[in-house]
């Protein structure tokens, strides 16, 4: 079950901002068998070797979500991460703690960021006094009303996905995957009475910032899929409000910029997500590469069976911007 | 081998140098291109964002065109590979399948599911082989550093891509080795260049695109590229924005795949469209050594 | 169109702690009026409770409240919530399955809370697994004599601590997060409030309040074969013994029959509810001789006893990790399976390198639940005033000598709630504490000293030997001189303890340091344990002596309880509350 032994080195993070000038990697060197988690690594070290190493950890069952760290650049749960397959594919483990948040010390970070944006979503019930809950009785649900939850509700709060996240990197005023997949949570759920609120609160880029790089479902322990969430956030958003910031403004103008001809018509994109004010403050980047690729301005051929292209439009989108 | 060719929005009009060197390799390779001028725009993730149902209907009339005509379906950008195979997995739901159904039926276009949608570098290194390509070098890259740039939607979500690692893949490397470059192994290589946001978020979208290629710099490259138009959008013509983004020149020449591949089988660089790039590829090719005389 | 309800600009609900002055004078002390250690399902019930009762509330705990183990229950909550079934049925399968040693009136009360508990729970906003007809799904447990546990999938703990934790997000409080409880203050017969430090700056500090809940879970990881997560060290049950409450009924302890081997992981009585097997080596359903009625949907300590039987009886399979026997999921079907059972699938493929889909998954008994605790009544209420316990950490005792499936989640909310009110009901005429700065200094002092010395033991290999002591000697099956042995032992390693160090001087988060602290409270509680355990001549529940291998009514219905004194814990026992049941014998 635990396979054959082997030779398995860690470069471990560690620093100390009390005492340490810098931050360093100590290496350590065991012998263990190839399916061991790294996070019982990690204790071994700590129990046998140093007991300074730092890290949170609980459950050891991928369940509390306490020891997301990074092993060989992956935000992963150190609990269920073999050291077998990371052995094979690099030779060795570096265990780095999670990104976007401030480290306190090792592999322990800072989790306030994370935890602020998911308190800004009102993360609860909403409830409307003129539509009380059943007395003494459950609230009716489906099957089909939970399974429309999607994964969301195996969310263990790890933060992986956070760290993992480029537009939170970029740019940390987004909420970040966990949050927007809670938002969807909310959304969804019948016994919500905010969901226009909602969707309403968020503030402009909130949703649009995501880039749907998927990195989020990558490093997510629990198969939530963050970033698919947050699409379907993205669509209902733009039935609910209308195309009304630059995000939801751009996938609607490309949507009813294939309505036409069935290719995209670059130059025309840029009006219809930034307007013309948009297009002016664009001019200096339009001539730079209108120099180099002068299609930038042209007009694509309508594909053949654009009529076919226009009908499948008719039958599953009404083309409206309006709210609905 | 025989493909459906689907090229893509831009690399019809403004990343045409990607169709041209896709061309000039597809001949070099045997590769033959069948093209469909029915082809509808693959949706570029947008349209997904916008309207989910419609942009799977939108791919399963592609993919309908080429399961006529009975061919795989090539693609060469990111992208288009992420959303065609999108359109594979979501088909597999009834409900939406359903609604696709609906859709497609009056119009007598039945998608029965079979067609495979394959990137060109797939091809390349799958159905090519890497041997075959190899031996058919005349021109290696040798002493040229090239920081591989995937592009998100070519690897993920991995499972439903179904092809290799969404967070560690080597296919691409492995590629660049088989044509005597040396690639070079950084953190940015899976990353997003951020061009889904460069309307919404300019400036985070350049931030973004600076650091990769930051990283990629660091890392001893002297080249990137990349498999996916897109990402070269945000890499090469909105390069100056990026190095405002990060304050300093960045001066990265940026390749479609096809070019290195192409180069490497002896195509000239106004064969590849070379010219119409907007950060100059000239420093990149000065570092390609000379083969020794045999 | 009807107007949107606004959603109101508001933080968490919580309040940051408030930050102390550096200047000069002495810096205000923090106060609160009750204070709750422990932020799982008991703990957060508790201070929501006492929110709502509007007193001002303080929640410490050294875990953020979703890691709470609370999370790990995986298969469900009961309720006697169906026409069919009726609370009555849920009381006396309680009392059966307690073997007759828990409080009749305080099952009673708890089995009729069942109902609206877990109602007030989905209106709080957990989502539970749903029936076709919209109501919440139940399945059947080891015990039951009807299928009364509702749950959602097999990650009930985490959909009742999400859902509790996001309303408790609506309510204002003082959370203190990720600082250890080092001392309860108690002076003249009442609590005057607590000291602990925060593990992020290593400070310690004194927090005064007129009622303290403590709800800090259970203790397992005195043993080295259990399910309980690293955290699960017993803090407050320690620091409350040591303060003079009096602990009952601490010898029994449950083991669930199926842990996974070597990592010890849970694998749920769901997957028996569902219709998994165990056979031993020979391929046979060995329950079947153990217990004909319900095989393997016998009560907990029936099945484990059954499983460490049959591979003592040298017919269980063998391995590098000891003795173990199959469960079986295969005849069920891969959907059936990857639908109902996906985090034991998880765990399986995850943790045992095993696929449930194709193979059999290899189990042994592991401790799992402490039936005893800090002794309460129904209110919460301890012996010491002011003092007051919920949840695992308590023993009230519903649970007697042995816990049903589903019964303990059900347990954290009913009396996390009433030791709340009573809590809050307490503070709200009680005279205000008093705190001292000798009392701090005391409590740090002992602290200081493990990292003042040049040499010492090692808190980690301390807490190993301990472990080990526990499996061997304290486990399943007990006897005179097995436990003895185990004492003696124990008693060892807790004198070396004295002289424990802890070499990692920093005061960032000194894990080194709470690890000595945890140690320290597990030995104390350990020894408890085996004291209770030699003392109870019988067979009762989860207690198995095989030199006593009788239930004795007569001498032995009653609880024990254990009180600090300078020689260890000093034994006396008190009686069990009967209201209808006379004691049976106890058959499945």
């Amino acid at each position: 079950m635990a396979g054959e032994t082997v030779s398995a080195t860690f470069d471990v993070y560690r620093f100390d901002p009390a005492r340490d000038a810098q931050p360093r990697y100590d290496h350590y060197t065991l012998d263990l068998p190839r399916h061991t988690p790294v996070l019982s690594a990690l204790l071994k070290i700590r129990g046998e070797i140093d007991p300074s190493l730092t890290l949170r950890y609980s459950c050891r069952s991928a369940i509390c979500g306490s020891c997301a760290m990074q092993v060989n650049s992956k935000s992963r749960l150190a609990c269920e991460t073999q050291i077998g397959p990371e052995i094979e594919r690099h030779g060795r483990i570096v265990v780095e703690p999670m990104r976007n948040q401030p480290v306190l010390r090792d592999l322990v970070v800072d989790q306030a960021p994370f935890w602020r944006q998911y308190s800004k979503i009102a993360p609860h019930l909403i409830l409307d006094p003129r539509r009380p809950m059943p007395e003494g009785k459950e609230n009716p649900m489906t099957p089909e009303q939970v399974e429309g939850f999607g994964e969301t509700p195996r969310c263990i709060a790890c933060a992986a996905c956070y760290s993992a996240c480029p537009a939170v990197e970029a740019d940390p005023t987004f909420p970040g995957p966990m949050a927007l997949a809670k938002l969807f949570r909310f959304v969804v759920d019948p016994r919500d009475t905010a969901r226009e609120a909602r969707l309403l609160a968020i503030q402009p880029g909130g949703l649009w910032t995501c880039l749907r790089c998927h990195l989020c479902t990558e490093a997510c322990p629990k198969d939530v899929r963050p970033s698919e969430r947050i699409r379907d956030l993205k669509e209902m958003a733009i039935q609910l409000q209308g195309a009304n910031e630059p995000g939801s403004r751009h996938a609607f103008g490309f949507k009813e910029n294939i309505r036409e001809r069935g290719l995209l018509q670059e130059s025309k994109l840029v009006r219809q997500t930034s307007g013309i004010a948009g297009m002016v403050s664009q001019l200096g980047q339009g001539v730079r590469i209108y120099r180099k690729k002068p299609e930038i301005l042209g007009r694509p051929h309508r594909i053949e069976g654009q009529d076919e292209v226009e009908k499948i439009y008719a039958a599953l989108d009404d083309g409206s911007e309006a709210p609905k | 081998m025989r493909v459906a060719y689907y090229p893509g929005c831009v690399a019809q009009e403004s990343g045409k140098e990607l169709d041209m060197a896709t061309r000039w390799v597809c001949r070099a390779l045997g590769i033959e291109l069948v093209e469909f001028p029915t082809f509808s725009c693959c949706g570029s993730g947008f349209v997904d964002e916008a309207n989910e149902v419609l942009n799977v209907a939108l791919n399963a009339r592609n993919l309908a065109i080429a399961e006529r005509a009975g061919l795989d379906l090539l693609t060469v950008c990111s992208t288009c590979q992420g959303m065609l195979s999108l359109a594979n997995v979501r088909l597999g739901d009834p409900k939406v399948k359903a609604r696709v159904d609906g859709a497609l039926k009056p119009l007598g276009i039945e998608y029965r599911g079979t067609t495979k949608v394959k990137h060109l570098l797939r091809v390349l290194v799958e159905d090519v082989g890497l041997a075959t390509i190899r031996a058919k070098v005349v021109r290696p890259l040798d002493g040229l550093h090239v920081g591989a740039f995937y592009g998100c939607h070519l690897l993920r979500p991995a499972d439903e891509m179904g092809s290799e690692s969404g967070e560690e893949p080597r296919s691409f490397e492995e590629l660049l080795a088989a044509v005597g470059a040396t690639p070079v192994d950084y953190r940015g290589r899976v990353m997003c260049c951020g061009f889904p946001i460069q309307f919404v978020k300019p400036e985070v979208a350049s931030s973004i695109a600076g650091r990769q290629i930051d990283d990629a710099r660091s890392h001893g490259a002297d080249a990137m590229a990349t498999p996916c138009p897109l990402c070269h959008i945000s890499l090469d013509a909105y390069q100056n924005r990026a190095a405002a983004a990060v304050g300093h020149p960045l001066s990265m020449p940026v390749f479609h795949l096809p070019q290195v591949v192409g180069l490497a089988l002896g195509a000239s660089p106004e064969e590849l469209g070379l010219a119409r790039h907007l950060v100059p590829t000239g420093p990149a090719l000065a570092k390609i050594r000379p083969p020794a005389r045999a | 169109m009807a107007p949107v309800p606004r959603i109101a600009a508001r933080g968490t609900g919580r309040t940051t702690p408030i930050k102390r002055g550096s200047g000069s004078g002495a810096p205000e002390m923090r106060r609160h009026e009750v204070v709750v250690v422990g932020a799982g399902l008991a703990g957060q019930r508790a201070a929501l409770a006492a929110v709502e009762a509007g007193r001002d509330v303080a929640v410490v705990t050294k875990l953020h409240p979703l890691r709470s183990h609370s999370g790990a229950a995986q298969g469900g909550i009961n309720a006697a919530l169906g026409a069919e079934d009726s609370v009555d049925t849920h009381i006396y399968d309680t009392v059966k399955g307690s073997d007759y040693l828990g409080d009749q009136d305080a099952i009673e009360f708890f089995c009729r809370e069942a109902g609206p508990t877990v109602v007030e729970m989905e209106h709080f906003g957990t989502i539970f697994s749903r029936a076709p007809d919209g109501s919440l799904a139940r399945r059947a447990f080891g015990g039951a004599g009807f299928p009364r546990t509702i749950y959602a999938a097999d990650r009930t703990g985490l959909a009742l601590l999400q859902g509790l934790w996001e309303r408790l997000g609506t309510a204002a409080y003082t959370l203190y997060e990720e600082w250890d409880l080092t001392e309860l203050v108690v002076r003249d017969g009442r609590v005057h409030g607590i000291v602990a430090f925060d593990r992020k700056t290593g400070e310690f500090e004194e927090i005064a309040a007129k009622s303290v809940v403590l709800a800090t879970g259970p203790f397992g990881r005195i043993y080295g074969r259990t399910t309980n997560a690293h955290s699960c060290t017993g803090d407050g049950v320690a620091v409350a013994y040591d303060s003079g409450a009096l602990l009952k009924d601490m010898e029994f302890v449950q083991f669930h029959p199926t842990a996974l081997l070597e990592s010890g992981i849970l694998i749920t009585e769901g997957a028996r509810g569902e219709g998994g097997l165990l056979k031993n080596a020979s391929g046979e359903r060995f329950m079947s001789r153990y217990a004909p009625h319900v095989l393997e949907l016998a009560s907990r300590d029936v099945v484990s006893r059954a499983i460490v039987t049959e591979v003592a009886a040298g017919r269980g399979f063998d391995g590098p990790y000891g003795g173990y026997v199959h469960l079986e999921l295969m005849h069920l079907g891969k959907e059936k399976v990857e639908s109902r059972l996906q985090e034991i699938v998880d765990f399986s493929r995850i943790f045992a390198d095993i696929d449930p889909v194709t193979q059999p998954i290899p189990v042994y008994p592991g401790q799992h639940y402490m039936m005893g605790g800090i002794g309460t009544n129904i209110r919460g209420e301890t012996n010491v005033r002011g003092l007051f316990a919920a949840g695992e950490a308590a023993c009230v005792s519903i649970h007697g000598a042995n816990r049903l499936g589903g019964n303990s989640l059900l347990e954290t909310l009913v009396f996390g709630k009433q030791a709340g009110l009573a809590a809050a009901e307490y503070a709200a005429t009680a005279a205000a504490p008093e705190l001292h700065a000798s009392d701090l200094d005391a409590a740090v002092a002992p602290l200081r000293a493990w990292s003042a010395r040049a040499d010492g033991e090692d808190p980690s290999a301390l807490r190993t030997e301990m472990q080990q002591v526990m499996d061997r000697y304290v486990g399943i099956y007990r006897d005179e001189p097995t436990l003895l042995e185990g004492l003696r032992r124990l008693r060892a390693v807790k004198a070396r303890f004295a002289n424990v160090r802890v070499v990692d001087r920093s005061g960032v988060y000194n894990l080194n340091l709470s690890d000595a602290l945890e140690t320290g409270h597990m030995l104390t509680l350990a020894e408890t344990i085996v004291v209770g355990a030699y003392a109870r001549t019988e067979s009762r529940g989860a207690h198995a002596r095989t030199d006593y291998p009788k239930r004795d009514d007569a001498r032995w219905m009653r609880h024990t309880l254990a009180q600090k004194s300078p020689e260890g814990p000093s034994l006396s026992y008190s009686a069990v509350n009967y209201t209808r049941w006379d004691p049976k014998e106890r058959v499945y």
